[in-house]
């Protein structure tokens, strides 16, 4: 009589396979989905590369781009721990709706939200997939059995939570791109500047990612040319060691490109700074934007807290 | 693999923050100030070199370097994994914003330890460098994967069965990367030894 609360629900065994097979299924077709969705829209020629300084003043469109990049930092950084401490699955698809609304005034490009869905998919998938089997069953819990396999049970109360973890998780990357893209980097990164983050990282983060796309490139010759000469990538000691040395010499060309990238900077006058992109002003309505969705972000702690 | 927005207790991912902050300071000031933008330049290369897929099997298994950044980089590692994590957060889809300072903690330590664990036993000879490498590579991810394990479970009971199925999916991955790291701390010994010392750090 120990375990008097649980419900146990019994199922045939074959039905096991869809209770693994569907979630699997299902996540596996979003992601074609998504994949192929970006895929038709990807290399929009209208799409600016946000992480290019703008070369003439045109600010975008929307609330977003006109927000001041501290406030919206701050505030979107705060909102995001407040949607992360949600711990019932109706607050959190609220969140969600939410961040939906927000994409909608936002204005960003709908495929780069897709691609940050897309990232996400794998690790979240893994959640979905394994928690109804793995969490200890407690009392009041509904757990799915099949028959022969009383030791593997389907617990209801696992999925919820893995439901829950899947929906912070999409309205928070859903908020990614209001964010980041509504401003050039160098702005964002200034802004963060501004906040108290010491300039050197804005600086590093431009330059990585300047040079992320020259060894990217570097890499795809590298590999295009092992190719021609007849490689193939198989499961043995032979294409283990070939990567080793691939990457080998990625970091010695890379290192000695280092040195000329930073004697070119210090001959250009580079003495630890480059210019300010941006100038920023803080208004009012700035702030009132702010104030307004940390209430929000508070609404939602409340009703996950108390209402729940 | 990096933690996703969501799953950590919210103690734990303002924890990691605060304690990868601190690390992320106490690495830049043991790195020379005037060497910064070559350490970023270098990051660059480093999360190329994360995007190689080996293939295993059916499927592939990316690179995770936590040991090859450190033994090339040594306490110099954790500034740049930080940075490595931030761009991929900002700039390419993965967000994971507020698990941000633990997927850096969960990176950086290991870093960290291969890269005193490198420069401490590598020895003189290219096969004995070659093998401390690959040592120091598969300790650098099953660190790692403990770490993520760690992390997981900080959530409660809940999180104790997928904890675990985090670390044993990392044991290929762990065997791989070992492998590679082997052959490419060889090539290095064999073609530029000079980058086997750590280029950037601060002399003490």
């Amino acid at each position: 009589m120990l375990m008097a609360n649980i419900i146990h629900i019994q199922i045939p065994f074959w039905q096991l396979f869809l209770f693994i097979l569907i979630p699997v299924a299902v996540m596996a077709a979003g992601a074609v989905w998504l994949r192929r969705i970006v895929h038709n829209r990807s290399v929009p020629e209208e799409d600016r590369d946000w992480s290019v300084p703008p070369l003439t003043d045109t600010a975008g469109v929307s609330l977003f781009h006109l927000w001041d990049v501290r406030c919206k930092i701050i505030t979107i950084l705060i909102y995001s721990f407040a949607v992360a401490s949600l711990k019932h699955l109706t607050p959190a698809l609220v969140a969600i709706g939410i961040s939906l609304m927000i994409l909608m005034t936002a204005r960003v490009s709908f495929a780069k939200v897709l691609l940050r869905l897309l990232a996400i998919t794998g690790f979240v998938s893994m959640f979905i997939v394994v928690m109804p089997f793995s969490v200890p069953v407690h009392k009041g819990d509904t757990v799915l059995v099949f028959k022969g396999m009383a030791w593997l049970g389907f617990n209801l109360r696992g999925l919820r939570l893995a439901a829950t973890i899947a929906a912070k998780a999409v309205a928070i990357a859903l908020l990614m791109e209001p964010l980041l893209s509504t401003a050039p980097l160098p702005v964002t990164l200034y802004g963060l500047s501004r906040l108290g983050v010491p300039e050197m990282v804005g600086q590093m983060v431009l330059l990585s990612y300047r040079y992320l796309h020259v060894f990217r490139h570097e890499a795809g010759r590298m590999s295009s040319g092992m190719q021609v000469r007849g490689f193939r990538k198989r499961t043995d000691l032979t294409t283990l060691r070939a990567v080793g040395n691939f990457i080998g010499m990625l970091f010695v060309r890379s290192f000695e490109r280092t040195e000329r990238v930073f004697d070119a900077m210090r001959a250009r006058g580079y003495q630890g700074r480059f210019p300010e992109p941006a100038e920023l002003r803080l208004r009012s309505r700035d702030l009132l934007l702010a104030a307004g969705w940390l209430a929000l972000g508070a609404a939602l702690i409340i009703y996950d807290r108390v209402v729940w | 693999m990096h933690i996703s927005d969501g799953v950590l207790p919210i103690s734990v991912a303002v924890g990691g923050y605060v304690a990868s902050a601190a690390l992320v300071a106490w690495s830049a000031r043991r790195t020379r100030s005037e060497e910064l933008p070559k350490l970023a330049v270098m990051t660059a290369a480093f999360f190329v070199a994360s995007l190689v897929h080996v293939p295993f099997g059916p499927t592939s298994v990316h690179l995770l370097i936590p040991g090859l950044t450190g033994a090339l980089l040594g306490t110099s590692a954790f500034l740049s994994i930080g940075l490595g994590l931030l761009l991929q957060s900002l700039l390419f889809q993965f967000g994971g914003i507020t698990a941000l300072g633990a997927n850096s903690l969960m990176m950086g330590l290991p870093a960290l330890a291969c890269g005193w664990f490198f420069q401490r036993y590598k020895g003189r000879t290219q096969l004995q460098q070659a093998i401390i490498g690959g040592i120091a590579g598969a300790l650098g991810t099953a660190l790692a994967a403990i770490i993520l394990a760690i992390l997981l479970a900080t959530g409660g009971e809940d999180f104790f069965g997928i904890a675990k199925i985090a670390l044993l999916a990392h044991v290929p991955v762990i065997i791989i990367e070992g492998v590679v790291s082997a052959f490419t701390i060889g090539f290095l010994a064999r073609v530029k030894p000079a980058l086997l010392q750590p280029a950037f750090t601060r002399s003490l």
